[in-house]
C-alpha cells in the first residue's frame, strides 16, 4: 500500500506542477475577463516580482522544514528590522542598501542564536524567541526614533513590517531575479552537500564534510531569501512565506528536487496572486494576503495529496472498512451454509446480524452490489460466485495460516502478514506450491 | 471592573492623600512604568514555564493571534450588535483568550494530522492566523486604538490618559433634560427641504433638538460646568486595573498550582501516573498566556509582549537551578527591564548615561547629521532593556556566564598542563633518557607545545614550588613528589585501579 502511495505521488507531482502553472499564468488573464479587472504595467511588474520572490523563499525554505527549523525563519526575518531602520539612518532611502543592512542585522541574529546554544543551556526555541524579540524591539525603537525626524524621506519605511508589492518597480525585479539566480546557483552546486547534512547529518560528518560550515552557508541563504522577501511579505509573515510552500510540496511527494520543484510553484503561485490581490486593493497589505494564499494551498495539499492526504485517507478507511465487512459477513454466511447442509443453504437474517453486530448492513450491501449473496425471505443465500469467493478467501486464510506454521522450515521468504493481502500474489509459484502441498484436503474447514 | 478598581483606591486612600493620588497617576512615567511593571511579572511567571516545556514560542504565535480574536469580537461588537468601539471591553477580552487557545488547538491538529512537523505547524499556523486580523484590521476597521502600529507596539506611552473617574465626596451625577437651564435646545425644520419652503413659511413644522442631553457622570459634569461644587475625583487608568486582574491571577495560578505545574514541567509521564491531568494544565497555562497577551496588547502590541515573555525567565534561568528562585528572579528581572526602560525611550541608560552623548559621537564619527534627542516607542524600549538585562546575566552569571565559565576553563586547562607536566618530569627523572627527556630548552619538544608556552608552564611550576632546575634539566622538589603522589592516588581511587608500584 504503502509502496503504491509512493508511486502514484511521484507521479502526479509533474501533473500538480504544470496544473500550477497553467493556473498562475491564467490568472491576470482569467480575472480581466471574469472580473474585468485592468491591469496596468506597474501590476504586472509586481506580479512578475511577487512570483519570483515566492518561489525563492519557497526553495529555500524547503530545507528549513526539512530541518524542523522553520521557527529559524520567523526569528531571522523579525532581526531584519533593526538592519533596514539603522541602514536608513546612515545612507538613506536606497534599496540594495536597506536590504544589505538587513540581511547583516538577521545575520548577526542567527549568530547570536549559535553563540546562546554554544555557551548557555537556553534551548533553541527560547534562544530564537530572545533574538525575535530583541532585535524586532530594537528595529521599533529605531523606526520611532527615524519618525521623530525632521527629515521627510522616512515615509514607507514601515512596508518593511508589513510588506508592500506595490512599491517594487522594475529594479527591484531585476535585483530579486539576479539574486536568485545565485541562489539557485549555490543550491546546485552545493547540492549533494545540502541534501546529505539535511538528511543524514552524522553520516555526512564521519564522511568528512564540514556540517558546520555547510548548515552555516544554508542559514545564510536563508538570510538572503529573507531580505529579498521583506519588501513582499514584510519581516512578521515572512516566516509564512518561507515554510508554506514547502509543508504544502512535501504532502505531494518524498523526493528532495521534486519538492523544491514544487514549492518553487506554490511559492510562485502564492506570491504573485497574493502580491496582485492587494496591488489591486491599497486596503490589503501584500503580505498578509500572500499568507491567506500560501496557506489555502497548504490545506488543499494536506486534504488532497494522493496517498498522504487526509481526504485519500479517509477514502481508503472507508473501502477498508467495506471489504472488511464484507469478508467478514461472507465467511459467516458460507460457514453457517456448510454447517447447515449444503454451501448454498440460506442463513437466516437475524443470524447475520447476531453475528456482525453494526457492520453486517455495510457487508451485506457490499456483497449484494457484487453479486454474491441473494436475498430470500427471512434470510439470505450465497450465489455461485459467493460461493466460489468464500473458497478462495477461505484458502486463502488457511494458507497464511500454514504460511506461519511451516513458512521458516520450508525456507519461504519473509511475508509482510496481513490478513487481506493474497498469498498467492506475494509468493513465487515454487514456493506457493510448497505450501500448498501441506494442504490435506480440509481447506473447507 | 469599576467595584475593583473602587476597593483599590479605598485601600490606597488610606496610605496616601487623594491629591497625591490623582498627581502620581496622571504621570505619563509612573502609568507606564507601572503598567509596564504588573506586565513583566506576570509574563515572566508564566514565561517560566513555557520556557522549561520548551514552549518558549508558543507564546510567540499566542500573542500573534490574540489580535484575530481581538479583532473579531471588536467587528462583531461594532458591525453586528452596533455596541460603542471599545478597545478595553472584556467581550475583547474573551475573544482574544479563545483565539489563544484556538492557535495552540489548531498547531496541534495540523500536528497531530502527522503530516506536518510541529514546528512547521506553529510556523504555518500563526502567520495564516495573524495575517487573518491585518487584513481585517486594515480593510474594515477605522479606529484609533486599533491600526496597524497599535498592534505593534501599543500604547503604553498613552496609558494614563484613558482612565475612569471615581468619585468621592459632593458626588452629583446630572441628567440633563431639555427643561433644564443648561440644555442647549436647537430648533430645525423638518419638512422645510422636502416641501421647498423656507422657515418661515407657515406650513414649517418645527422640532426641538437637545445636543448636549444625557446622564452626566460627576467628573463630566463638573467639566461641563454644571456642577458649582468640584466632586472629589480620583481617576484611575484602565490599562492598571486591566493589568493588575491579570498579574493577580497569575500569581495566584503560579501559587495554587505550583506543586503540579512543577511536576508537570519536569515530568510529564510521573505526573499523569498520579493522577494529575497535565493536559489540562496545560490548557489553563495556554489560556492564561492568552489572557496576558491579551490584556499586554493594549499597552505594548502583540509582538513585543514575546520580549516580557522569553526573555527574563531566560536570564533567570542562566542564574539559577531552582524552579522556585527562578520564579522570583524573572518577575523581577522584567519589571527592573521596565522600570528602565521608561528612561531608556526617554534617553537616558539606566538612569546614568544619556543617548543623546551617544548620537553626538556617532553624528561625528560618521558626518551625518541626526536629532540628539532620543524620544522613541516605551515598549520597545522595555524590551530592549529587558534584553541588556539578559545579556549582563549572561555574561555575569556566577555559574553559567561568560566569564565564570571562561575562568573554569582556563583554571581547568592550566591545571592539566601542569599535571601532564609533573607527570613527564616525575616518569622520567633519575632515568639514563633525563638528559634529553627534561632538558629546559627542549622540553617543549615532548609536547609539541610552543617554547613560550612550556616557559609559562615551567615558570608556574617553579614558583608553585614543585618543579626545580638542577643543571639545566627539570626535577620535581620534594613537595612536588608529593603533589604527584597524592594526585596519583586519588586517580587510582578514582577508577578503582590497584596500585602496582
Amino acid at each position: 500500500m504503502l509502496l503504491g502511495a509512493r508511486g502514484t505521488g511521484d507521479r502526479s507531482v509533474w501533473f500538480i506542477i504544470v496544473l500550477i502553472f497553467a493556473l498562475g499564468f491564467a490568472f491576470i488573464p482569467l480575472s480581466q475577463i471574469l472580473f474585468g479587472l485592468r491591469f496596468t504595467y506597474t501590476v504586472r511588474v509586481v506580479a512578475l516580482g511577487g512570483s519570483i520572490l515566492g518561489a525563492i523563499s519557497g526553495v529555500v525554505g524547503c530545507f528549513a522544514v526539512l530541518r524542523q527549523e522553520s521557527l529559524l525563519g520567523d526569528a531571522l526575518s523579525h532581526a531584519a528590522l533593526p538592519g533596514v531602520a539603522l541602514a536608513f539612518l546612515f545612507f538613506g532611502r536606497e534599496l540594495s542598501l536597506l536590504l544589505i543592512g538587513a540581511g547583516i542585522a538577521s545575520w548577526i541574529g542567527m549568530r547570536f542564536v549559535a553563540a546562546l546554544l554554544k555557551t548557555t543551556r537556553i534551548k533553541q526555541d527560547a534562544a530564537l524567541g530572545i533574538v525575535l524579540a530583541a532585535w524586532f524591539a530594537a528595529g521599533i525603537a529605531l523606526l520611532a526614533y527615524i519618525q521623530s525626524l525632521p527629515d521627510a524621506s522616512q515615509a514607507g519605511l514601515d512596508e518593511f513590517i508589513f510588506g508592500q508589492a506595490a512599491a517594487i518597480v522594475e529594479a527591484d525585479v531585476k535585483l530579486i531575479s539576479g539574486v536568485s539566480l545565485f541562489l539557485l546557483l549555490l543550491l546546485a552546486l552545493f547540492w549533494k552537500e545540502f541534501k546529505l547534512t539535511t538528511f543524514d547529518p552524522e553520516f555526512a560528518g564521519a564522511n568528512g564534510l564540514r556540517v558546520g560550515a555547510v548548515n552555516t552557508l544554508l542559514t545564510t541563504m536563508i538570510v538572503v531569501a529573507i531580505v529579498l522577501g521583506l519588501q513582499l511579505a514584510g519581516v512578521i509573515l515572512m516566516v509564512g512565506m518561507l515554510v508554506a510552500p514547502g509543508i504544502a510540496a512535501r504532502q505531494w511527494t518524498h523526493k528532495l528536487d521534486q519538492m523544491l520543484i514544487l514549492a518553487a510553484v506554490f511559492g510562485a503561485f502564492a506570491g504573485g496572486v497574493g502580491a496582485v490581490i492587494s496591488a489591486l486593493d491599497s486596503d490589503i497589505p501584500t503580505g498578509p494576503m500572500i499568507i491567506v494564499v500560501a496557506f489555502a494551498l497548504v490545506l488543499a495539499s494536506i486534504a488532497l495529496a494522493p496517498g498522504r492526504g487526509l481526504v485519500w485517507r479517509r477514502l481508503r478507511q472507508r473501502a477498508n472498512r467495506r471489504r472488511f465487512a464484507a469478508q467478514n459477513v461472507l465467511r459467516d454466511l458460507f460457514r453457517y451454509a456448510l454447517a447447515h447442509g449444503a454451501a448454498d443453504s440460506p442463513a437466516p437474517d437475524a443470524f447475520i446480524r447476531g453475528v456482525a453486530e453494526g457492520s453486517a448492513d455495510l457487508g451485506l450491501r457490499q456483497l449484494l452490489a457484487e453479486g454474491q449473496v441473494e436475498a430470500v425471505p427471512g434470510g439470505w443465500r450465497l450465489t455461485a460466485a459467493g460461493i466460489a469467493e468464500a473458497r478462495r478467501q477461505a484458502r486463502n486464510q488457511r494458507l497464511w495460516d500454514l504460511y506461519r506454521l511451516y513458512g521458516h522450515e520450508l525456507g519461504l521468504p519473509v511475508l509482510q502478514e496481513s490478513r487481506h493481502s493474497e498469498i498467492s500474489e506475494l509468493l513465487q509459484p515454487a514456493a506457493l506450491a510448497a505450501l500448498e502441498s501441506r494442504l490435506n484436503g480440509d481447506d473447507e474447514r | 471592573m469599576m467595584p475593583l478598581e473602587r476597593a483599590l483606591i479605598d485601600f490606597l486612600l488610606h496610605f496616601v492623600a487623594r491629591e497625591e493620588l490623582n498627581a502620581f497617576l496622571r504621570s505619563p512615567q509612573n502609568t507606564a512604568t507601572l503598567i509596564g511593571c504588573l506586565i513583566a511579572v506576570s509574563g515572566a511567571l508564566l514565561g517560566s514555564f513555557l520556557l522549561l516545556r520548551g514552549m518558549a514560542l508558543t507564546s510567540d504565535a499566542i500573542s500573534h493571534t490574540v489580535l484575530l480574536g481581538i479583532v473579531v469580537a471588536f467587528l462583531l461588537m461594532t458591525k453586528v450588535f452596533n455596541l460603542a468601539g471599545d478597545t478595553s471591553s472584556p467581550w475583547l477580552i474573551i475573544g482574544a483568550a479563545l483565539a489563544g487557545v484556538g492557535t495552540v488547538l489548531l498547531t496541534e491538529m495540523l500536528y497531530r494530522s502527522g503530516l506536518v512537523k510541529q514546528d512547521a505547524a506553529l510556523g504555518l499556523a500563526f502567520p495564516f492566523l495573524f495575517a487573518i486580523a491585518v487584513i481585517l484590521v486594515s480593510r474594515y476597521v477605522d479606529d484609533a486604538h486599533l491600526d496597524e502600529d497599535a498592534v505593534l507596539v501599543g500604547e503604553i506611552g498613552l496609558a494614563w490618559a484613558n482612565t475612569n473617574s471615581h468619585c468621592f465626596e459632593h458626588c452629583e451625577s446630572v441628567t440633563v433634560e431639555p427643561d433644564h437651564p443648561a440644555a442647549k435646545i436647537t430648533r430645525q425644520c423638518q419638512n422645510c427641504r422636502e416641501l421647498g419652503i423656507s422657515a418661515r413659511d407657515e406650513r414649517a413644522v418645527f422640532a426641538e433638538t437637545c445636543s448636549n442631553c444625557g446622564r452626566y457622570s460627576p467628573a463630566k459634569a463638573w467639566s461641563a460646568g454644571l456642577l458649582e461644587r468640584e466632586p472629589v475625583l480620583v481617576f484611575f487608568p484602565k490599562s492598571i486595573s486591566v493589568t493588575l486582574v491579570m498579574t493577580l491571577l497569575t500569581v495566584a495560578f503560579a501559587l495554587l498550582f505550583y506543586k503540579e505545574l512543577k511536576l508537570a514541567t519536569f515530568d510529564s509521564a510521573l505526573a499523569t501516573a498520579l493522577g494529575f491531568r497535565p493536559g489540562l494544565l496545560n490548557y489553563a497555562l495556554m489560556a492564561l498566556v492568552s489572557l496576558v497577551a491579551v490584556g499586554a496588547f493594549d499597552a505594548v502590541g502583540s509582538i513585543l509582549v514575546i520580549a516580557f515573555f522569553i526573555i527574563p525567565p531566560a536570564a533567570a534561568y542562566l542564574l539559577t537551578d531552582r524552579l522556585s528562585v527562578m520564579l522570583i528572579l524573572s518577575p523581577i528581572i522584567g519589571a527592573a527591564g521596565a522600570y528602565f526602560g521608561y528612561d531608556l525611550a526617554r534617553g537616558l541608560l539606566l538612569g546614568l548615561f544619556p543617548l543623546s552623548e551617544g548620537i553626538r559621537l556617532v553624528n561625528r564619527l560618521f558626518g551625518l547629521s541626526l536629532a540628539e534627542e532620543w524620544n522613541t516607542s516605551i515598549s520597545a524600549s522595555m524590551a530592549l532593556m529587558i534584553f541588556c538585562l539578559f545579556l549582563l546575566a549572561w555574561v555575569f552569571s556566577p555559574r553559567y556566564g561568560l566569564i565564570s565559565t571562561m575562568i573554569r576553563r582556563a583554571n581547568r586547562r592550566r591545571l592539566f598542563e601542569d599535571q601532564v607536566v609533573l607527570a613527564h618530569i616525575h616518569n622520567h627523572q633519575h632515568t639514563a633518557r633525563h638528559q634529553t627527556e627534561l632538558r629546559e630548552e627542549s622540553l617543549h619538544r615532548h609536547f609539541r607545545w610552543t617554547r613560550r608556552k612550556m616557559g609559562r608552564v615551567l615558570m608556574r611550576l617553579r614558583a608553585l614550588g614543585y618543579v626545580k632546575l638542577v643543571a639545566r634539566c627539570a626535577e620535581l622538589t620534594e613537595r612536588g613528589d608529593r603533589h604527584v603522589h597524592a594526585f596519583r592516588q586519588t586517580m587510582l581511587e578514582a577508577y578503582n585501579i590497584p596500585d602496582i608500584e
